[in-house]
């Protein structure tokens, strides 16, 4: 069924977690190792702005349906950034902007050429090319669902459980529009369907190597994705990528676990 | 002012700013009161001209983002509610459009754009953006400040101009609430292009070679030279259009750093 816009943008609300009692943290704290992937989910949350130059170096941002969606996309992304903060800032991690700047300002030369690059390749590409970018972006919101869905298994604090249900709960929503995109553009085109299979699985790495150290990355994908509960959940998102048009038999999610060594 | 009171002024709390955004605006926009009393069609027209701008949130941020500029995540962080709120007052505009017998905003063909060689720098795709950021740097975040500042000075003038030229009270009514909403993006704006401009040459450099040229309001490259121009006439004509214009340009020439001629660029560029 295609993805309702107007109806999603009617319903796009910020993430609310006012009713949940966060301070209980300060006599449960949660263990080391968690806020340290607390830490790193934030700081992808907040990044969502950063991905969301790439996909508008491409054709699709004059599409208004795209806009409209990347519009509500990003504030509820920017709110799950600001809802883990807050637990951070609980546990004396302060998260504030001015610290993530100094992170993206380290990123360096590959991060001032990637538009570059995004737009020269959108450019030879043409329309098949936001193909691509939502079948990308699905295989990303496929991962952080699962990342807070284990996340919440792996933790058992209620209070934590609920704010991760929740935040899920939205990035069904983007999962939806994502996968209904490409769903569509890829099953019109087969150009779209190899250049989709040749990026995702050439390039595809779990969402936040492109701005995280490589321990992080390391230490998140063992966390959440490690283990025959982690693995298995990691294959599932793999089917799922692998069940759109052209995509068949991909398991970039599992290969990118063996080259992390997790 | 001195700089202890500059300094003892409270900086804009984007998180406030994000808390308390303003979503859709269509619960109080009395629609129905324009069934008996229909807007003119000049201000059907200024209105649509202004529903394409307020909604081509995504084309600026493309071009803000492909810069230094992204790598301020407090910039970013108050462009991502700024574009939310951006995002409903194009939507309250389309739906007083249509009580009003037009279509939305973006609906239809607007016709063909204005061909300015002098505007060619702002119809640079994102390649050549890019490119070209890379040698300008952090002080192009200054300039970006200092365009949105003085785009929220023009928007607000043509607001202004749509009210007393509507003489409608249900669309003066939600005209202020949008005028309202924007006011938040003006002090953003204004902080930023202030501290940046007194604090770097640079920026007040790259300010001025950009301001000699730039088009208005922000985006006007890529709308129709038809819609432009009844734009210029209809805000920026005339005796009082002229004053209009003439006081954003000393807006302009009071910022740190620029001149009156760079004021002047800037309020003859919005009557042609």
């Amino acid at each position: 069924m295609a993805f309702d816009v107007d109806k999603y943008t009617a319903t796009s609300v910020s993430v609310n977690w006012d009713d949940l009692d966060l301070e209980r943290f300060r006599e449960h704290p949660l263990p080391e190792g968690s806020l340290r992937t607390l830490r790193y989910m934030a700081d992808v949350e907040y990044h969502t702005v950063c991905y969301t130059r790439d996909l508008l170096t491409t054709p699709s941002h004059k599409e208004a349906e795209m806009g409209a969606f990347m519009t509500m996309w990003n504030r509820e992304e920017f709110w799950h950034g600001e809802a883990l903060a807050t637990v951070l800032g609980i546990h004396g991690i302060n998260v504030d902007f001015d610290e993530l700047k100094a992170k993206r300002l380290k990123l360096g030369w590959r991060d001032k050429f990637d538009p570059i690059k995004q737009s020269v390749i959108g450019k030879v590409v043409g329309a098949d090319f936001v193909a691509v970018h939502m079948a990308w972006g699905a295989a990303n919101e496929w991962s952080a669902i699962t990342a807070y869905n284990r996340m919440a298994a792996l933790e058992q604090d209620p209070v934590l459980a609920e704010l991760l249900k929740r935040i899920a709960k939205q990035e069904a929503r983007h999962v939806a529009f994502y996968t209904s995109q490409a769903r569509e553009r890829l099953a019109k085109s087969t150009k779209a369907q190899k250049f989709a299979r040749f990026a995702l699985s050439n390039f595809w790495a779990p969402v936040g190597s492109s701005i995280m150290e490589k321990n992080e990355v390391k230490h998140v994908m063992g966390h959440l994705m490690g283990g025959v509960e982690g693995r298995k959940a990691a294959r599932k998102i793999d089917t799922a990528i692998s069940g759109l048009p052209g995509l068949e038999g991909l398991t970039i999610v599992d290969d990118s676990l063996n080259a992390l060594g997790v | 002012m001195t700089s202890t009171d500059a300094a003892s002024r409270a900086r804009f709390d984007v998180r406030a700013f994000a808390t308390t955004a303003r979503g859709t605006l269509r619960p109080e926009l009395q629609l129905e009161a324009y069934e008996a009393s229909q807007l003119s069609p000049d201000a059907v027209h200024l209105l649509r001209y202004l529903g394409r701008l307020e909604s081509a949130t995504m084309e600026q941020l493309r071009n803000l983002l492909v810069t230094a500029t992204h790598k301020d995540a407090r910039v970013t962080a108050f462009l991502v509610t700024w574009a939310f709120e951006k995002f409903w007052i194009a939507d309250a505009i389309d739906q007083i459009l249509v009580a009003n017998g037009s279509v939305g905003a973006q609906v239809g063909d607007e016709g063909a754009a204005r061909a300015d060689r002098s505007e060619s720098a702002e119809r640079r795709g994102p390649i050549r953006r890019a490119i070209l950021a890379m040698g300008q740097g952090v002080p192009l975040t200054g300039v970006h400040m200092t365009a949105g500042l003085i785009d929220e000075w023009v928007m607000d003038t043509a607001y202004e101009r749509l009210d007393a030229l509507a003489a409608h009270p249900t669309l003066s009514v939600t005209l202020g609430t949008i005028r309202s909403i924007k006011s938040r993006h003006e002090s953003f704006f204004a902080e930023e292009a202030r501290r940046r401009l007194a604090e770097s040459p640079k920026t007040v450099k790259q300010a001025t070679s950009q301001l000699a040229h730039a088009a208005w309001p922000i985006g006007a490259v890529d709308r129709s030279d038809t819609d432009r121009t009844f734009f210029e006439q209809t805000v920026f004509g005339g005796a009082d259009g002229l004053q209009r214009a003439t006081t954003i340009g000393h807006r302009v020439a009071e910022l740190p750093g620029l001149t009156p001629q760079t004021g002047d660029a800037v309020a003859r560029k919005l009557r042609s």
